[in-house]
């Protein structure tokens, strides 16, 4: 039943992906311009005109309509990089030299190399505290600090080295320089706010006969981020197979060897899955690396379009209607991978942003538990995820999977409540200090720009005094304060602290470029308040558990409530590891169900070792239930009294005929709310003047407006006729 | 009466009769189904059960209602339990010199209970046997083996010793339950799903124990109480080491009343004489069963005991597996294993395969938070705490209770048994509605004993070196009532 509703949630019905881009793409196809290029840092898609330069905030929901511009001087553009904090722009017009504009006044600066002995492979900006912007070159590394005043950039550093080719990418501040007969020595840098840290020199290990040693190609490596932590994926030719390594802080260190089925690959990261599209065969392949498995998720399949205006009764649409639909191939020739997760077509100037189906992705694995901390994990699309999480739960329970299976997810849905639910309280904090940082950290020589709350603008305040500077980006230092893998992970090349961490990752990266230069701007994008909701709209909270699971399969449980009483037990065990509480109604229908089974024995032993909690909504069950098993019901009653529900307990004693030992206990605890004549009546019942008068007299006592009511007369009158 | 004076040896005296056999005169030796001594006269035998006879024939006259409990005559005291409709268990057992009141009649009647609940346990209902096998031979023969063995437990010397008022805080016919922690109590709850999902769809029963105590039970209080005393008296690490240490004594204690079935019991299995001591013991695997190294010769397997369960209605295989403090009792439904044996090696084997994780957390977590054998002792106190309702007793633990002067015992038990008269006396009146009940008795030696009855509950104890006032002895019950029993018995 909720298989077909997982099933039916596909956007195409019939048609198997598990990777999709969504139609409509953001149409770039305006006629004049020169190229499109992509600036990672501040995720613009530039395309330069003649004298303009056009751009489209990518991170935009919905980067539909005209795009932002900018009037640059003619000439050949080579690349394209906003700075930081969208003040400056920089060109690269030839081999030789870089053009950098001020937005503002429009005042342009040319940085140029030595044209005889170096070439410029590119450059880009940093918010390392030290400099602003990194030249790349043949010979080497060039780090200049900006000074907006005077629009003028200085040397800070150089570093020689021999340089084939590089590969930048701002989400890991990592930028890896091949060098080599092969191209396979590698020195690598990461600069971050944090600082610089330079990798250790590694070489990439190829497969290679004795005659054919191919050249390394920067089309074959990728870096890629996900969790928080860099990997970089390279493409052996000969072997036919794709090697993943990962960066620590002191090492480099291959993971395993993943299986390719195309010459041609690319990589993207979404919601910290690691997608490798295998061009040729126009599947793509997932992996999440989290617990350090390297199994794909799911067998290749197809990406698909969604979202396509379907105008014929064709139900599966193969790819070569799609492609038709739209306009373009899927994989096609002109499809460029941008980093992390848009496809640009520049051969029909569309961007197409990647997702993941998340549905059919848990369609696709009977494996509950792994599945609920896959979906767990997840939270590009939180409504995606809650749902299916819990219909994940009630499908398992009513299939009637070993309880040892369904106890393991919920454990896991648990698990994730309660570590999501601590990190959603930390975050604020997290944020604010983050944000200090940024300005901090990446605009040491901003002057007057910067927010008015910046004590001192112009000192740069070296990361040792920063205190939570292992919320920003890269976190390498040694007086990280924060993480949760703190310990464990000090080796590691993080670019933020608490790597594993679903709150983490690439997100608190993607918020650090919001951040910058705009710190007061709300953010449009949603990465920022992301983590408010996904914690609130991820997580499965137990009263959730409750409510969306077990209060809907208890009717069809019914034939087998021993089954149902032991995943309840399961869960409750859940609860308590995660440091919980269970929703007290939970423990009512418990019970209910442990009568049913007319196991009331097992309710007295849950009650008195408390695995069934003391409320007054259990009380008032065993009572109920009481009603066809006495002891059961004495259950209930003690736990009013020791509850401390002086007017239920004596209300309860009052129905079951004790009205002495009520009054007895009224008057120890001053219960004035029971009526009298509850207790009068009780005491006529019994036919016993005796009786009826120590109650009266009782009441005269303790109530002294008693002999003024109509009760009194009546009962009076009452007990003259017995006596 | 005569009969008294001709009693043999020790003059205690165990017999079962069926008032339904040997109705014809020169018959009535049919009536007997069991006689200890065995060695007693036929006469004698003949000449006790007819006693009985005529006195619970003759108070059924007054009484159709309720049966006769006990005589009392100069030297001895009869006590009545009719196990079954018309089968009747006596206890005859001689008085002391002094004539004082040693022990109750309610510990008395408790033996006759426990060891009939136990054979059918074990051997099913004695009318069954009966219907079975109308020349009584099958029933009389389990009754000899089965009580014989169990009287082996109250052997001492050559003497039957019951208990007296030294026994004043123990309640026989209850479990002692060891009291966790809300977290331990769920991991046990977790071991008990997996327990109950060893023969797949059909689920089974279990018991667990840690030490003498009960953690957790799947079946009906008194299936509860019939399997956890049957735990306590023989499966339990502490009764499988003295099954060991006291082999050879018990085998020359019991060779002598068990004379004539013990040439015939060689080739007995556990599941027929489940109380003979010698022959359970722990295997290599964790498995409890009967030590057959003696009679392998014969080829003997051992058989898996079989059940009767008559709250939970079923037949179940016994299963008893343990590991350190830890003994879990499982019980597969007779009717669900059609390949008998070769079901249990495959149960044994289910739970070995998904439990033994389990097993060794909760063990661990048990053994962490285990107080000893002093652990519910609350210093100043000698006390017992009964719910008869769920069949549960705590008390103080039997090393502090020996610390009472002899007075305070005597005076204890003698309250009981007005207690239990008061008790008896208050269901015939009103069987729905508890009575509470209060008494405080300042004794000869200084000490209060009290007890106390809430709800149902009954609480004694007895005071030593206490204030003399009686406002004195209610605030220490007060105290204990709200510190121990939730307030259970507080004053209201």
């Amino acid at each position: 039943m909720l298989g077909n509703q997982i099933q039916g949630g596909l956007g195409t019905p019939g048609a198997l992906s598990h990777a999709y881009v969504q139609h409509p793409p953001l149409r770039c196809d305006i006629p004049d311009i020169r190229g499109l290029f992509y600036d990672d840092a501040n995720k613009f898609l530039i395309a330069p005109t003649a004298d303009r330069i056009l751009y489209w905030k990518t991170t935009l929901y919905t980067p539909s309509g005209p795009p932002n511009s900018d009037p640059v001087n003619e000439g050949p553009v080579l690349s394209v990089r906003y700075s930081l904090d969208h003040k400056a722009i920089g060109i690269q017009r030839s081999r030789h030299g870089i053009e950098f504009r001020n937005r503002e006044t429009g005042e342009t600066c040319n940085k140029k190399c030595r044209a005889d002995s170096e070439t410029i492979l590119g450059f880009f900006w940093t918010d390392c505290p030290t400099c602003d912007v990194i030249l790349v070159k043949t010979s080497g590394l060039d780090l200049l600090a900006y000074e907006p005043q005077s629009h003028a950039f200085h040397l800070v550093e150089s570093k020689k080295f021999n340089v084939s080719w590089y590969l930048y990418t701002h989400e890991s501040r990592l930028i890896l320089l091949a060098s080599g007969m092969q191209c396979t020595m590698f020195t690598g840098y990461q600069f971050s706010a944090g600082g610089i840290v330079k990798i250790p020199k590694f070489e990439m290990m190829s497969k290679s006969e004795a005659n054919n040693k191919p050249v390394l190609a920067a089309d074959d490596v990728h870096i890629v981020t996900v969790y928080g932590r860099i990997y970089c994926l390279q493409l052996d030719r000969v072997s036919m197979s794709l090697n993943l390594y990962r960066f620590y802080r002191d090492a480099v260190v291959q993971q395993c060897s993943l299986p390719t089925y195309s010459s041609r690959i690319a990589v993207s990261a979404v919601d910290n899955i690691i997608m490798v599209h295998q061009i040729d065969a126009k599947v793509v392949i997932l992996y999440d690396v989290s617990l350090d498995s390297y199994a794909p998720v799911s067998a290749p399949l197809p990406l698909l379009v969604r979202g396509l205006p379907i105008n014929s009764k064709q139900l599966s649409q193969t790819a070569d209607s799609q492609s038709s639909a739209y306009g373009g191939t899927i994989y096609g020739e002109g499809w460029n991978f941008l980093i992390p997760d848009l496809i640009c077509d520049a051969e029909n100037g569309l961007l197409w942003k990647l997702h993941l189906d998340l549905e059919a992705i848990a369609a696709s694995s009977s494996d509950a538990p792994s599945i609920l901390e896959f979906l767990q994990r997840r939270k590009s699309d939180p409504s995606m995820v809650k749902t299916p999480c819990l219909a994940i739960v009630r499908t398992i329970i009513l299939e009637r999977r070993s309880v040892p299976t369904v106890a393991k997810a919920m454990d896991v849905v648990l698990d994730s409540y309660t570590r999501l639910m601590k990190m959603g309280g930390a975050f604020p904090g997290v944020r604010r200090t983050h944000e200090q940082n940024q300005q901090l950290g990446s605009q040491p020589n901003e002057g007057s720009h910067v927010v008015s709350q910046e004590p001192s603008p112009g000192t740069t305040v070296s990361p040792a005094v920063n205190p939570d500077q292992a919320s920003g980006a890269v976190n390498i230092s040694e007086q990280s304060n924060s993480g949760v893998e703190h310990s464990i992970d000090r080796g590691l090349l993080n670019i933020n602290i608490s790597s594993d961490s679903a709150d983490n990752t690439s997100d608190a990266v993607d918020k650090r470029q919001q951040t910058v230069g705009e710190a007061s701007r709300p953010l449009s994008s949603g990465t920022l308040t992301q983590h408010g909701q996904h914690a609130g709209t991820v997580a499965i909270s137990p009263i959730e558990m409750f409510q969306s699971v077990f209060t809907l399969v208890e009717d069809e449980m019914m034939g087998d409530p021993a089954y149902l009483i032991a995943v309840i037990m399961e869960f409750l065990q859940s609860v308590s590891k995660a440091g919980l509480k269970a929703p007290h109604n939970l423990y009512v229908m418990m019970a209910t169900l442990l009568a049913r089974s007319n196991r009331y024995a097992e309710i007295a032993l849950f009650v008195s070792n408390k695995i069934l909690e003391p409320c007054k909504e259990l009380a008032m069950q065993l009572m109920e239930l009481g009603l066809q098993h006495p002891p059961t019901r004495k259950l209930g009653m003690d736990m009013l009294r020791e509850r401390g529900l002086h007017h239920d307990y004596v209300t309860a004693m009052l129905q079951d005929g004790y009205y002495l030992e009520a009054l007895r206990y009224a008057r120890k605890y001053k219960v004035i709310t029971v009526q009298p004549a509850l207790f009068l009546e009780k005491a006529v019942a019994k036919n016993s003047a005796h009786n009826l008068a120590a109650v009266l007299s009782f009441f005269c006592e303790f109530t002294p407006s008693f002999k003024t009511t109509s009760d009194f007369g009546r009962y009076r009158h009452i007990l003259s006729e017995m006596v | 009466m005569g009969l008294s004076s001709a009693a043999a040896g020790d003059g205690t005296q165990l017999c079962v009769f069926d008032l339904r056999r040997g109705q014809q005169e020169g018959q009535e030796l049919d009536k007997i189904l069991f006689f200890h001594p065995a060695d007693c006269p036929i006469l004698l035998q003949l000449s006790v059960i007819g006693l009985c006879e005529g006195i619970v024939t003759f108070t059924r006259i007054f009484s159709p209602e309720e049966d006769c409990e006990v005589i009392e005559s100069e030297k001895h005291s009869h006590v009545f339990y009719q196990a079954e409709t018309d089968i009747w268990m006596v206890l005859v057992v001689e008085k002391n010199k002094e004539n004082e009141l040693t022990w109750r009649c309610g510990a008395l009647q408790g033996i006759l209970k426990e060891a009939h609940s136990l054979f059918a346990m074990f051997h099913g209902p004695i009318r069954t046997l009966l219907d079975r096998q109308p020349s009584a031979e099958l029933a009389r023969g389990h009754l000899r083996t089965f009580l014989t063995d169990y009287l082996s437990d109250f052997n001492v010397g050559k003497k039957l010793l019951f208990p007296t008022y030294r026994d004043s805080l123990k309640e026989r016919g209850t479990v002692q339950m060891l009291t966790v922690s809300r977290e331990v109590a769920l991991d046990v709850q977790s071991l008990t799903t997996v327990l109950g999902s060893c023969l797949g769809n059909v689920t089974c029963q279990s018991l667990v124990l840690f030490e003498d105590l009960l953690v957790s039970t799947t079946l009906p209080p008194d299936d509860t109480l019939n399997l956890y005393t049957y735990a306590v008296l023989r499966l339990t690490p502490r009764a499988l080491h003295s099954n060991a240490s006291s082999w050879s004594y018990l085998r020359k204690g019991t060779s002598v009343s068990a004379g004539p079935t013990s040439s015939s019991s060689n080739g007995t299995t556990a599941g027929e004489r489940p109380l003979l001591r010698e022959k359970l013991s722990k295997g290599k695997d964790g498995f409890v069963a009967a030590d057959f190294a003696a009679t392998e010769a014969r080829g003997a397997v051992p058989l898996t005991p079989i059940l009767w369960f008559q709250q939970a209605e079923e037949r179940m295989y016994l299963c008893i597996y343990q590991h350190k403090s830890l003994t879990i009792l499982l019980l597969v439904p007779a009717s669900s294993l059609i390949n008998g044996e070769e079901g249990i090696t495959h149960v044994k084997k289910q739970m070995l395969e998904n439990a033994s994780q389990k097993i060794v957390t909760v063990e661990q977590k048990l053994t962490r938070g285990w107080g000893g054998e002093n652990a519910y002792h609350v210093s100043g106190y000698r006390y017992l705490l009964v719910d008869p309702e769920r069949r549960v007793s705590r008390a103080s633990p039997p090393g502090k209770v020996t610390t009472l002067a002899k007075d305070s015992r005597l005076a204890l038990n003698m309250l009981r048994q007005e207690v239990d008269l008061e008790k008896s006396r208050y269901k015939r009146g009103d069987p729905c509605h508890d009575k509470d009940f209060e008494a405080c008795i300042r004794t000869k030696n200084n000490a209060w004993v009290i007890a106390k009855i809430s709800r149902g509950r009954e609480l004694y104890m007895a005071l030593e070196k206490g204030g003399e006032t009686l406002l004195y002895a209610s605030t220490a019950v007060e105290k204990f009532s709200n510190r121990y029993c939730e307030g259970a018995f507080s004053t209201d």
